[in-house]
């Protein structure tokens, strides 16, 4: 196909988007049926033709077309084929583009598992969808079209390749993932949208979207872990959370889902929070979409900036837009919205949920006004004030370990209210375990947060484990199973619970890893073959260092033997400096890289970087970090995606 | 040729979701659309109310309702799904 096909595409899915949402407003007025029929079909159809264009970009990525700019730009002949792939994503117009290709292929699951249900609440689903569909549309055909041709007046030979950081595994997957996460809360907003508008606020939107949200949650989880494994592999500064404006740009997103998904089974289950599920729905989708404008914008300084674009108004003036329209249609909606229900008492699991909420929503205020400060402060004085991570620690720590308590305390509180008896009765086991765990960690020399930290892990471990150990009780006493068989049909009978647990105790570990920062060492040295550097009760002796040509780069290897102080042999690593696009006349467009090493255990890892060689090749400038319980960190990220596989499992019924 | 036989591919790709989508306004007028009937609804509602009385009894098993919101929740469910099993019959 040729590379037109895609700008073509790319128009008619813009005019579908247009005429679905006409179509579908004359049905809401005139509920003539044909005129359903063919908004639900131009739906498809837009997303049809995004397909087209996504899959002629592809292709063209894949042939190396260089006359198209975009293609130009991204690839280049030495480009590892999957890299041509991710590509797509790599760049400001094909992200955009990919954007829309998700969002459709989401628009199209919507309509056709809908076809025969939901019949009041679609029509505005579709508009709603259309309506993103449509603003998306509108930057990839008017503002930034990834299907401009190249504006030269000669051949381009090659293309200018992709940027080396990008260059990894992770960083394939890692925006996917965290795309999949972003698009996917169209779905529980136009679901939310569509109630607003139909007066229907009841538990039917709810329990339309339950799923949904909870696999979009699961992507952008996914998506965010990813993100940070990225950045401790590729970015070679020993960490995974920098605070980045565009990792906050998906964090705030994902702490209002968080909460959402927690209020939402309050709504079901005693029809309480209608206006907090609707605020906190609009809230999550508005980030979603200033999320975006952030990556993509360039108004933010930060290591994922591998675009500048001048998006940044559009992207507002929706986001203004979506704003205005949901929380002025709830305006209009409040007496439907008010619940009958109201929270009975503070010990009740009803206000340990609240409690949580509040929590999530005033982190995401933290983290918004953080990363938003500095462009406030300059639109306003003129000078750039940064506001880096010793602010987002000193505000977000404490909140997050009131949350992580919470996290533990919910589950043992009684729905309606808690008494007495009861609650001496259930949190004496976690409190008891709090207490001595807080003393032997303080034994042990630790302090402050760092015992905190580690006894509310204690705390909300046992509070799960107890929960875990009355459900099998129940079962044992209820139904004679023996343990093993009531372990497997408890978790079989209540998957969403269960699942949910184990969600929270990936949460713990993920906490465990995080506390474990508190013990990082570093150190930078200059080495040269057969020398030797102590950092942190290890051996390191540069063995050999030698060069490589590549296909794509040029590197510096050294050989690094790892030894403990008794001279017990640990690993060998082999960090790397390499050169990109080293054949390149002009220097400057020449991209140095640190490859990293690290050797990972449960207990710490070892992590090598290659910063620099000696102009006379004899000496490598090595630094060293040791950090302790990172792993934890990722064996927790795979519990909490293991937990919510077991929540959204479907059951028979 | 080649480049014809391109564009001729390209418009029948593009012209065939087109004709898809407006060939319902082309139909004579229709009343209803295909949806559920009011059974799977209801059969679909029975069987969520099933489940939450399940749920309930889980919950007031592991000490997580008290004994008088119990019998008043699931009375309450009991009688909403009797109302369902009864509709149900008529249809």
């Amino acid at each position: 196909m040729t590379p037109i096909a895609g700008s073509v595409a790319l128009n008619l899915a813009f005019g579908c988007s247009i005429l679905s949402i006409i179509t579908l407003f004359f049905y809401n007025r005139t509920a003539d049926h044909r005129l359903f029929l063919t908004g639900q079909r131009l739906g498809l159809a837009v997303s049809f033709f995004v397909f087209i264009a996504t899959f002629v970009l592809s292709y063209q990525l894949l042939i190396s077309n260089f006359d198209i700019d975009y293609v130009a730009r991204y690839t280049s002949f030495e480009t590892p084929t999957i890299y041509k792939i991710s590509a797509l994503w790599a760049g400001q117009s094909g992200s955009l583009l990919f954007w829309l290709f998700i969002l459709s292929i989401f628009n199209t699951i919507t309509i056709i598992q809908n076809q025969s249900k939901h019949h009041t609440l679609m029509p505005w689903v579709i508009i709603t969808m259309s309506v993103t569909q449509g603003f998306f549309l509108i930057l990839t055909n008017f503002i930034t079209n990834p299907f401009e041709p190249t504006q030269t007046d000669f051949i381009v030979e090659n293309g200018n390749g992709l940027n080396p950081l990008l260059q990894n595994v992770t960083m394939a997957i890692h925006p996917p993932m965290l795309y999949l996460g972003y698009v996917g809360f169209t779905v529980p907003f136009a679901f939310a949208f569509s109630a607003l508008v139909n007066k229907d606020t009841g538990v039917l939107w709810i329990r339309s979207i339950r799923r949904w949200t909870l696999v979009t949650w699961l992507f952008l989880s996914i998506g965010i872990i990813l993100g940070g494994w990225w950045a401790y592999q590729e970015l070679g500064w020993g960490g995974y959370w920098a605070w980045d404006p565009v990792e906050n740009a998906s964090f705030m997103p994902w702490l209002t889902a968080t909460a959402f998904l927690h209020s939402i089974i309050i709504q079901e289950k005693k029809d309480m929070l209608r206006i907090w599920n609707m605020v906190l729905i609009i809230l999550t989708f508005s980030l979603c979409i200033f999320g975006t404008f952030l990556t993509r914008s360039g108004v933010m300084s930060s290591v994922h900036s591998f675009t500048e674009s001048s998006l940044g108004p559009v992207f507002l003036i929706f986001v203004f837009i979506i704003l205005i329209c949901s929380f002025g249609l709830m305006y209009f909606r409040i007496e439907d919205l008010r619940s009958p229900r109201k929270i009975e008492s503070v010990t009740s699991r009803e206000s340990g949920f609240l409690f949580n909420n509040l929590i999530f929503v005033v982190i995401c205020f933290a983290v918004f006004w953080g990363t938003l400060f500095p462009v406030i402060s300059e639109a306003i004085t003129g000078n750039k004030i940064s506001v880096g991570p010793p602010f987002f620690n000193q505000i977000n720590i404490p909140i997050g370990l009131a949350l992580l308590a919470l996290t533990g305390i919910g589950p043992l509180l009684a729905w309606k209210g808690t008494s007495n008896q009861k609650l001496i009765q259930k949190f004496t086991f976690p409190t008891l375990l709090f207490l001595l765990s807080a003393v032997a960690f303080t034994f042990f020399k630790m302090t402050g947060y760092v015992v905190i930290s580690f006894s509310l892990c204690v705390f909300v471990f046992a509070a799960i484990f107890s929960e875990f150990l009355k459900g099998i009780q129940a079962r044992t006493s209820k139904f004679g199973e023996s343990t093993l068989l009531a372990f497997y049909k408890m978790i079989h009978k209540n998957r969403s619970r269960y699942g949910g647990y184990i969600v929270h105790l990936g949460i713990v570990l993920m906490f465990i890893g995080f506390t474990g920062h508190a013990f990082d060492k570093e150190k930078e040295f200059g080495i040269k073959v057969g020398e030797f550097e102590k950092v942190a009760n290890y051996n390191f002796q540069l063995t050999r260092m030698f060069e490589e040509e590549r296909p794509n780069h040029y590197a510096w290897i050294s050989d690094l033997r790892v030894t403990d102080n008794n001279g017990n042999f640990i690993t060998n690593l082999r960090p790397e400096k390499r050169v990109y696009f080293h054949r390149n006349p002009d220097v400057n467009k020449r991209q140095p890289h640190s490859e990293l090493d690290i050797f990972s255990t449960l207990n710490k890892d070892i992590y090598s970087i290659f910063s620099s060689v000696s102009n006379d090749n004899n000496t490598a400038f090595i630094k060293i970090m040791v950090n302790p319980l990172v792993k934890w960190v990722w064996i927790g990220g795979y519990l909490l995606a293991f937990g919510t596989v077991i929540a959204l499992w479907p059951r028979k019924d | 040729m080649d480049l014809l036989k391109d564009y001729l591919f390209t418009l029948i790709v593009f012209l065939i979701p087109i004709m898809y989508s407006i060939q319902p306004l082309l139909l004579p007028k229709i009343s209803t659309v295909k949806t559920s009937n009011s059974k799977d609804i209801l059969r679909r509602k029975k069987i969520v109310l099933y489940r939450q009385i399940k749920e309930l009894e889980m919950e007031y098993d592991i000490g997580n309702l008290d004994k008088e919101d119990f019998i008043n929740r699931r009375s309450e469910l009991k009688t909403e799904v009797s109302e369902i099993i009864t509709e149900l019959k008529k249809k």
